[in-house]
């Protein structure tokens, strides 16, 4: 064997070793829940069991989806449009989509409160508050995943050529520039998906039922039952990634834009 | 009343320049007309505001007598071709061809039967549920050619087609091109920076220079009778000479203290003054022995053989000069270092500007 490939053998299994130890101690622990009994699934049970745990799921499945719609809403047009008129503010629209790296979210919650709790946008009592946050959060992902997929396609000859064929806007976003950007929205979803079912800070802050909370509430109460609840927040996420690949495989050579193979 | 009419239109991108000034041409159907021009000349730009991409900042654009200036893009019935194929990666070649009769509500039977129609007009016929990734870049070309036409737009518009393909595919589609324009009827407007594709290709040619236009003509006149110093050195190769002007009424002038007689009158230009002559390589030859008119001494320097033609570069004076002769297997070339004389008619002289000197 070359002695390249050693190293590469060497780098790869301290990479395994890395994120695996964690998850398999994780699940060792987790399974220790009954004693003199191993593996026992109680604390898996004891979580399946919980009415709250399937409340506050199906709630942050909820936020999920609504602010995947609002999102993908707002970004892939705004992004397109960058893209397509207004390529000098493309910076600007990259710094603003980094807010939630730079401001913490416990203060982009306090920012929401104090804005909103009163006149003339009393919103603190609604779910909008909570989406519009959620929103913010997926900013960077959601604009990375649609913008790199836009620098992948010619936006400016297939709306044009669209436009010469007879297409007005509506038909160039949704039959043109919409399919060619399926994977790349379909990476900032799940990215999204993965943000808000683990999100903890403004769900808890604006009294909103959630995972995250439930997470948290666990974690303080229960020795086994968190460990394994990460056990299934880790299955989720990584279910959407394989979903992302699933959905994406094969494909992604149809949005060759120009040029011979 | 032409079909199309580009009514003295201008763009200014930022003010105080100009990208397109004072263009005024009128085209009449079943006409394909090019805009030729270096890079940053304006025609493609000028193109953009016949398809809609570009509003005119003065002037007007109408496609039989209507005034289509202010309507968008997807309004004009226009086709367009783009340099990089723009087809729509997610759709098949049917799907891609069908598109703009889908958008026109044709119904499903109606599409197909044009699909079908179009395909065969491409040479591509049975290939309508390939994906364009799984095509070659002239097959590409000539479904985005089918697509545009598969609307039946009044003009067709084409912003550099070939310019991404291969030298040899590029001369098969020209030909194609033209030959689906001729079949069809259809008025069409061709970009190209290439001269000798404009020249191929093409009823009559523009030529354009900073944004505007420099002449207008057919390919014939273009190449032998330019009328400015741009186009008679952007449009094929020139050989530039200063000559002194003897007699103008006469057409006299003098290189190195030989005498040149023109065909051409000298107008602008008066006895003892100094201007600048231009010949085209193919109408140089070499001097028969005794031959004094319109003769000039020099050594050869350099012998490239082009495959169809010959050039032969001298050395005549303090200028370099080409000359192209035919090919042909028992040509007698001379050798590099000799002492030789070229000649050319009075009819071959271009007077141009002084400003043609390079």
């Amino acid at each position: 064997m070359r002695k390249s490939n050693i190293w590469a053998w060497i780098i790869l299994i301290v990479g395994i070793l890395y994120f695996f130890v964690p998850l398999v101690a994780t699940l060792d622990f987790s399974l220790r829940a009954e004693k003199d009994v191993y593996p026992s699934f109680e604390a898996f049970r004891t979580v399946f069991s919980d009415p709250e745990f399937y409340k506050n799921f199906s709630s942050s499945l909820g936020w999920s989806v609504l602010t995947i719609i609002c999102s993908t809403l707002l970004i892939v047009p705004t992004t397109y449009w960058v893209h397509y008129r207004l390529p000098n503010w493309r910076p600007a629209v990259e710094f603003v989509t980094l807010m939630p790296f730079v401001v913490p979210a416990v203060v982009l919650t306090f920012g929401l409160i104090r804005l909103y709790c009163c006149d003339p946008l009393p919103l603190i009592s609604s779910p909008i508050l909570l989406v519009a946050g959620y929103m913010v959060l997926s900013f960077p992902y959601m604009f990375r995943a649609v913008d790199t997929g836009l620098r992948a396609i010619d936006v400016r000859t297939l709306t044009e050529a669209a436009q010469s064929l007879g297409a007005g806007w509506g038909t160039v976003l949704f039959r043109v520039i919409f399919p060619n950007l399926r994977v790349a929205i379909l990476s900032g979803v799940f990215l999204t998906f993965a943000i808000v079912i683990g999100e903890f800070t403004f769900a808890s802050l604006l009294n909103w039922p959630a995972f995250g909370p439930y997470m948290e509430y666990l974690g303080a109460t229960r020795a086994y039952e968190p460990a394994a609840l990460a056990l299934i927040s880790f299955l989720l996420t990584w279910g959407s990634t394989m979903l992302i690949q699933y959905i994406g495989r094969g494909r992604g050579v149809e949005t060759q834009v120009a040029g011979t193979r | 009343m032409a079909f199309l009419e580009i009514d003295n239109v201008t763009k200014s991108f930022s003010p105080g320049t100009a990208a397109v000034k004072d263009f005024d041409l009128r085209v009449e159907k079943g006409e394909l007309v090019s805009f030729l021009g270096p890079s940053g000349c304006g025609k493609t730009t000028t193109l953009r505001m016949v398809a809609g991409f570009e509003i005119p900042s003065t002037g007007h654009v109408s496609i039989n007598g209507e005034d289509i200036t202010d309507k968008p893009p997807n309004k004009r019935n226009v086709g367009m071709v783009f340099q990089a194929y723009a087809l729509f990666p997610n759709m098949t070649v049917g799907g891609n061809i069908g598109f703009g009769l889908k958008l026109a509500k044709k119904s499903a039977e109606e599409i197909k039967q044009r699909v079908d129609e179009m395909l065969k007009l491409i040479h591509m016929p049975g290939l309508d549920d390939r994906y364009p990734y799984q095509l070659s870049g002239g097959q590409q070309q000539r479904v985005a050619l089918a697509r545009a036409l598969a609307i039946r737009p009044a003009v067709l518009l084409l912003d550099e087609p070939l310019s991404a393909l291969d030298a040899k595919i590029r001369v098969s589609l020209r030909a194609e091109i033209r030959g689906i324009q001729q079949q069809l009827g259809i008025t069409a407007i061709y970009v190209t920076h290439d001269q000798e594709e404009a020249l191929s290709i093409s009823d009559r040619i523009v030529v354009m220079n900073e944004g505007r236009m420099e002449q207008v003509g057919t390919p014939f006149e273009i190449y032998n009778f330019p009328k400015t110093d741009f186009v008679a050195h952007f449009v094929g190769t020139l050989n530039a000479i200063k000559a002194e002007v003897r007699d103008a009424k006469a057409g006299l002038l003098a290189v190195s203290g030989q005498q040149i007689q023109t065909a051409q009158k000298l107008g602008a230009v008066r006895s003892g003054e100094t201007t600048t002559i231009s010949l085209r390589p193919e109408r140089l030859s070499f001097a028969a022995d005794g031959k004094k008119a319109n003769v000039l001494d020099c050594t050869v320097e350099n012998i490239t053989f082009l495959g169809s033609i010959v050039r032969i570069q001298v050395r005549a004076g303090d200028r370099t000069l080409y000359m192209d002769t035919f090919n042909n297997p028992f040509l007698e070339l001379p050798k590099i270092g000799d002492k030789t004389q070229i000649t050319f008619s009075a009819e071959a002289v271009l007077v141009l500007d002084e400003s043609a000197a390079a």
